[in-house]
């Protein structure tokens, strides 16, 4: 099949259209009506689009002339590389953490590098279906440099299959992932295809990991079938709720020891600072998500002294600080609405090492150790619980761990383990890390110094727990409801 | 889904053959330029098939988009 001047002109017209109307325009249209705002190196990447698409036009005025093609070639090499160099800085980041808003599940700059790929295999594939005018028909007779060439090639050539031979193997075998040095010894010559083909075919592999939904965690919540075995109840001494009106479902609640003010998210992005009654809002703010560093849904709170520090599902954190004096203007930048009286101090994540690829659901403070504290939640590709540590000064990984089992606990069977306990809600006091599971509404204890799931407790009549915070010696159990339910701390767990 | 059984019974050394044969030909039996340009078709599909072989359990690399 091959295509007339007439036909790639046509086809190239409806190239020029999806490209214009496509990524530039769209871009466009997000920014004025969306506030999408890029980057200086986005500009640059936009710019490339819209030059490829002149070159096009300029292709259909005056035929598929070479500088013309060979243009567009450079304008798509050029681009990819740019897209490249752009994804480089976001592409080895943790799960979920881009760069400002994804579209259709992929950030812009990887939108970029796409478009500009699309761009060569078009020009490609429109050079390769081109009828030719004049073709020569007849073969050319080769060069001594020609011949030279080609025995040369043969030669190499035939040295690599006869390397081919040796390492992989004649049909069925094929390439190893991890070959063996070679031997002309054939003892030693190792011929395999089973390990290649091995595994399901799958898109995004381990990172194919669904987002977490911090107000709705399904699954079992009846303690009695959760892993632990013959765990205690723990009974409700009280039940409290929030009265101020909040924009969502609640995510997180965190207790300032030093006022007893209430900090609290909610999955719609926002932060509230609430007075120790649960009556009065003291201060609220609806953070921007997308601006630069993209926020999951909200999941974690913690009063660190008088900072606000709130957490996103992906590891992102906000530092937030009430502040009589903050600039509402500059503040325009980072929230979408504020009651004023509150400025943002920093944004920015959490690396993990082995919580890597999972969310996270709660947020935990330690005053002694100065350290942040989180807790994976697991998925169907990553099964486990990891307890992650952030030194405070710095916001870097000081440790982790997955908690081990105290010999007073036992677990339900062989198959089950604690990663099926899905932490929504952590406090620490004493040492001691409390965490609330949605799964199996279940209380655990960890042991931070010993590294160890010390106690565990059944929860009766609660639902959707999404935060845990200690008031004296209370633990606040709350729901996504605005509802709290208060228990009595345990004693059994104690160090 | 396309098992990977189904398709391994393409391999390296294969390849190799068939470029040595289009490059034969080349040299030796110009005329033969469209039995040629197919040798090296069948290459290329038989790589991207070696390619797709080795990176199936996760086909877009391991990172954010």
């Amino acid at each position: 099949m091959t295509f007339s001047e007439d036909r790639v002109r046509a086809i190239l017209a409806w190239v020029v259209i999806i490209l214009v109307v496509g990524p530039v325009g769209a871009a466009v249209w997000l920014g004025v009506l969306y506030g999408e705002s890029p980057c200086i190196l986005c500009w640059a990447q936009r710019t490339s689009m819209v030059l490829i698409a002149l070159v096009g036009l300029f292709v259909l005025r005056y035929g598929p002339r070479p500088k013309y093609l060979g243009m567009a070639v450079l304008l798509g090499a050029w681009g990819t590389f740019m897209a490249i160099r752009h994804s480089g800085l976001h592409l080895a980041r943790d799960i979920g953490q881009g760069f400002a808003a994804p579209y259709f599940g992929a950030h812009t700059y990887a939108w970029a590098w796409l478009v500009h790929w699309v761009v060569l295999l078009t020009i490609g594939a429109l050079l390769f279906l081109l009828r030719e005018a004049q073709a020569d028909t007849e073969p050319r007779p080769l060069t001594r440099t020609g011949t030279v060439a080609v025995v040369l090639f043969v030669a190499v050539v035939a040295a690599n299959a006869f390397q081919a031979f040796v390492t992989t193997g004649p049909p069925p075998f094929i390439g190893q992932a991890d070959p063996v040095r070679f031997s002309l010894n054939p003892k030693r010559w190792v011929w395999m295809y089973e390990d290649e083909i091995a595994g399901r075919v799958s898109l995004r592999g381990r990172w194919t990991v669904p987002k977490p939904d911090p107000a709705h965690v399904e699954g079992v919540t009846d303690p009695a079938n959760g892993p632990l075995a013959d765990l205690p109840v723990l009974t409700t001494t009280n039940r409290l709720s929030i009265r101020a009106t909040l924009d969502g479902r609640l995510t997180d609640l965190a207790v300032d020891p030093a006022t007893g003010r209430f900090l609290a998210t909610t999955d719609h992005f926002s932060v509230y600072v609430l007075d120790s009654s649960l009556a009065r809002i003291e201060h609220r703010v609806h953070l921007d998500h997308q601006y630069s560093i993209d926020l999951t849904p909200l999941a974690g709170a913690a009063f660190v002294g008088d900072t606000l520090t709130v957490l996103a599902t992906n590891k992102s954190y906000v530092l937030l600080r009430p502040d009589p004096d903050a600039d509402p203007d500059r503040e325009w930048r980072h929230f979408k609405e504020t009651t004023g009286g509150i400025a943002e101090l920093r944004r920015s994540r959490f690396a993990t090492v082995r919580a890597r690829q999972q969310y996270v659901l709660s947020l935990a403070y330690e005053r002694d150790s100065d350290e942040f504290i989180t807790v994976s939640v697991p998925s169907p590709r990553h099964q486990r619980m990891v307890v992650s540590r952030f030194d405070r000064r710095d916001r870097m990984l000081a440790s982790e761990f997955l908690p081990r089992l105290a010999d007073s606990l036992t677990l339900n069977g062989p198959d089950r383990s604690l990663a099926e306990y899905v932490v929504t809600g952590a406090t620490v006091a004493d040492g001691l890390l409390y965490a609330v599971s949605a799964a199996y509404s279940t209380l655990l204890a960890i042991d931070l110094e010993r590294k160890m799931v010390t106690g565990a407790w059944r929860l009766m009549d609660i639902e959707q727990p999404v935060g845990l915070a200690m008031r004296g010696s209370e633990l606040l159990v709350a729901e996504a409801d605005s509802e709290i339910v208060v228990f009595e701390r345990p004693r059994g767990a104690h160090r | 889904m396309v098992e990977p059984t189904a398709i391994v019974g393409v391999m390296e050394f294969l390849t190799f053959l068939l470029i040595l044969a289009a490059a034969w030909l080349l040299w030796r039996r110009p005329e033969r330029e469209r039995l040629a340009f197919g040798l090296l078709i069948v290459s290329c599909i038989i790589m991207m098939i070696l390619f797709l072989i080795g990176t199936h359990t996760s086909l877009v690399p391991g990172v954010n988009i």
